[in-house]
C-alpha cells in the first residue's frame, strides 16, 4: 500500500469520526429537549397530556432504532415526506433516545422528596411554578448521571446511520480495514475513537453541568 | 400570676364569642366575631381507617392553640387538612368566614376548585417537622421565591422583606447560606421566615422542634414566642413540648382517637385534667422526662 492511499484512508477515518461526533451532539440536543418535554408531559395530572407522552415513550422505546430509521428514511417518502439522511440521523436517533430520557425525567421528578411538594403547596405556588422553580431544578441535578450514561449509549447507536447512507466512524474503519487487510489495527482505532468521544466529549460535558447545577447540594468546603 | 389572669380574661371573652357562634350557627355573616378557623363536623378517612370523626373546632382570631395527644391520634392530620395537603371526606373547614374546602355555588356548598383553594389558602402558612427547605436555594432565596412568583412582589421588595424576616429570626448573617450549610435550628428558623414572607393570618406548626437536637430547641421556640406576642397571628401548633404549650397557648386541645377528648386553658388541662385519657397521657409524658 502506497503512502497516498494510506493518507486517504486516514482522512476518511477522521471524517468518519467527525460525522459521528456531530451526529452525537446534534442528536443529544434533540434527545435532551424532547426527553424533558415528554417526561414533563408524562407526569402531568391531565390525561390528555399524559397519554400522548405514554404512547410516545412506549412506541419509540419499544421498537428497534434501526427499523425506526428505516421508517423515517424509506417509508415516509412513500407518503410524500422525504427527509435528508442527516435529518433522519439527528432526529431519528434523538427521538428514539428521548423516549428513554423521558423515563429518566419522570423517575427523577417522582423521586423529589414529598416534602418539597408540600412546602410548595403551603407557599401557594401554582403547579406550573412549582414544577419550574422547585421540582424540576432538583430533578435535573438528580438525573444528570443517568443522562451521561444514556448519551454514551446514543453515541454507540450512531453507527446505525451507515444504513441510511451516511459514512460515519465505524463504517469508515471497516472500509479502511477492508482496503488494507489490517483488521486488528483499524478496529483497534475504532474502539479507541468511540472511547475518546465518550470520555472526551460527553463525560466532561455532564461533569460541567453537574458542577454548575450542584450548588446547595454539595457542601461547599471552606476556602 | 398576673399574666395568667390576663390570659384567663382573654379566654373568657373568647369562649363567649364561641357561644354566640354556636347559637348563630347558620348565619355566616357575623363579620367581627367569627372564628378565624372553623372545623365543622370534619371527617377524614384513609381507606377503612377513620382518622378524624366529626371534628368540631373553632379557633378565634389571634388565638394560640396547642394540640397534644398520643401518636396516631390525628394531630398532624388536622393541620394537613387545614393546609389543604389532605382532602377531607366530610364536613367543611372555614377560614376567616369563608369556606376553604368548599365554595358557594348557587347558594350551595360544592367542593372547592383549585382556584378557590389557592385564594383562601393564601391566608395560611405552615412550618414542617422536617423543615422542607428548598435545597437548591439560599436562605434568602427560600424566602423570596414565593413572594415574587406567587404574590407578584418585585425582587427588591421581596428581598427587603426576606432580609427583614431573616433578621427577625436571628439569621441576618446567614442570608446567602444554602440549607445544607445550616444547623437544624437555623433551618427551622429559615422555614418560619419563609412562611411569614407570605403574610399569612394563620400559622401552623407541626412538631417543629421534634427533629432538632435538644440544645437547638430553645432558639426555635423563642422565635415562635416572639411571633406570638408581637404579631397578629392565629397559631395552631402540634407539640410535645408540654412546658412550652403551657406557657404559650391560650388553649390546649387533647386529641385521642381522632376526637378532642378534652380542651381548656393550659391551667385547666395541665393542672386539673378531667378526662381519664388526658390524665394517663400527661402522667406518661411527665414520667418520660
Ligand atoms: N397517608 C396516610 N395513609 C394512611 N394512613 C395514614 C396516612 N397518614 C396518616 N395515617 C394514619 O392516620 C392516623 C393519624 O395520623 P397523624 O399523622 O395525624 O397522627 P399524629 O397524631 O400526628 O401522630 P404522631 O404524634 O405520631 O405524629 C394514624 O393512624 C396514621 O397511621
Ligand atoms: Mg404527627
Amino acid at each position: 500500500m502506497n503512502e497516498f492511499a494510506l493518507s486517504l484512508t486516514f482522512s476518511a477515518l477522521a471524517r468518519g469520526l467527525l460525522v459521528t461526533a456531530a451526529v452525537t451532539m446534534a442528536a443529544s440536543l434533540v434527545a435532551v429537549t424532547m426527553g424533558l418535554v415528554v417526561g414533563l408531559c408524562r407526569v402531568s395530572p391531565r390525561r390528555s397530556v399524559r397519554w400522548p407522552a405514554i404512547v410516545y415513550i412506549e412506541f419509540f422505546r419499544g421498537t428497534s432504532l434501526l427499523v425506526q430509521l428505516y421508517w423515517w428514511f424509506f417509508v415516509l417518502p412513500i407518503f410524500g415526506v422525504a427527509l435528508s439522511p442527516w435529518t433522519v440521523a439527528i432526529f431519528g436517533i434523538g427521538v428514539c433516545v428521548s423516549s428513554y430520557g423521558a423515563e429518566l425525567v419522570r423517575a427523577a421528578i417522582r423521586a423529589v422528596d414529598r416534602g418539597q411538594y408540600e412546602a410548595s403547596i403551603a407557599l401557594n405556588f401554582s403547579r406550573a411554578t412549582m414544577m419550574r422553580r422547585i421540582i424540576v431544578p432538583q430533578a435535573i441535578r438528580a438525573m444528570l448521571p443517568a443522562w451521561g450514561t444514556l448519551l454514551i449509549e446514543l453515541l454507540k447507536g450512531t453507527s446505525l446511520v451507515f444504513f441510511i447512507t451516511i459514512s460515519e466512524f465505524t463504517s469508515s474503519a471497516k472500509s479502511a480495514a477492508d482496503a488494507t487487510g489490517n483488521y486488528l489495527f483499524f478496529f483497534a482505532i475504532a474502539l479507541l475513537g468511540y472511547y475518546i468521544v465518550a470520555r472526551g466529549l460527553i463525560t466532561p460535558f455532564v461533569r460541567w453541568l453537574e458542577s454548575h447545577l450542584s450548588r446547595g447540594f454539595v457542601r461547599i468546603t471552606a476556602p | 400570676m398576673i399574666e395568667h389572669n390576663v390570659r384567663l380574661g382573654k379566654m373568657m371573652t373568647r369562649s363567649k364569642v364561641l357561644d354566640h357562634l354556636i347559637r348563630d350557627k347558620d348565619n355566616v355573616s357575623i363579620a367581627m366575631t367569627q372564628p378565624m378557623v372553623r372545623f365543622e363536623n370534619v371527617t377524614k378517612r384513609y381507606g377503612a381507617l377513620t382518622v378524624l370523626d366529626g371534628l368540631n373546632l373553632d379557633i378565634a382570631r389571634n388565638e394560640k392553640v396547642s394540640i397534644i395527644g398520643p401518636s396516631g391520634s390525628g394531630k398532624t392530620t388536622v393541620l394537613r387538612m387545614l393546609m389543604t395537603l389532605e382532602q377531607i371526606n366530610g364536613g367543611v373547614i372555614w377560614v376567616d368566614g369563608e369556606p376553604l374546602t368548599h365554595m358557594n355555588k348557587h347558594g350551595q356548598l360544592v367542593p372547592a376548585s383549585e382556584r378557590h383553594l389557592r385564594r383562601v389558602r393564601a391566608k395560611i402558612g405552615m412550618v414542617f417537622q422536617h423543615f422542607n427547605l428548598f435545597p437548591h436555594l439560599t436562605a434568602l432565596q427560600n424566602c423570596i421565591e414565593a413572594p415574587v412568583s406567587v404574590l407578584g412582589l418585585s425582587r427588591q421588595e421581596a428581598e427587603a422583606r426576606g432580609a427583614e424576616l431573616l433578621d427577625m429570626v436571628g439569621l441576618g448573617d446567614k442570608k446567602n447560606h444554602y440549607p445544607i450549610q445550616l444547623s437544624g435550628g437555623q433551618k427551622q428558623r429559615v422555614a418560619i421566615a419563609r412562611a411569614l414572607a407570605m403574610r399569612p393570618k394563620v400559622m401552623l406548626f407541626d412538631e417543629v422542634t421534634s427533629a432538632l437536637d435538644p440544645e437547638l430547641v430553645g432558639e426555635v421556640l423563642n422565635v415562635i414566642r416572639t411571633l406570638g406576642t408581637e404579631h397578629d397571628l392565629t397559631m395552631l401548633m402540634v407539640t410535645h413540648q408540654m412546658a412550652f404549650a403551657k406557657e404559650f397557648s391560650d388553649r390546649v386541645c387533647f386529641f385521642h382517637g381522632g376526637k378532642i377528648a378534652e380542651q381548656g386553658t393550659p391551667d385547666q388541662l395541665f393542672g386539673d385534667p378531667q378526662n381519664e385519657r388526658t390524665k394517663q397521657f400527661l402522667s406518661a409524658v411527665l414520667e418520660a422526662r
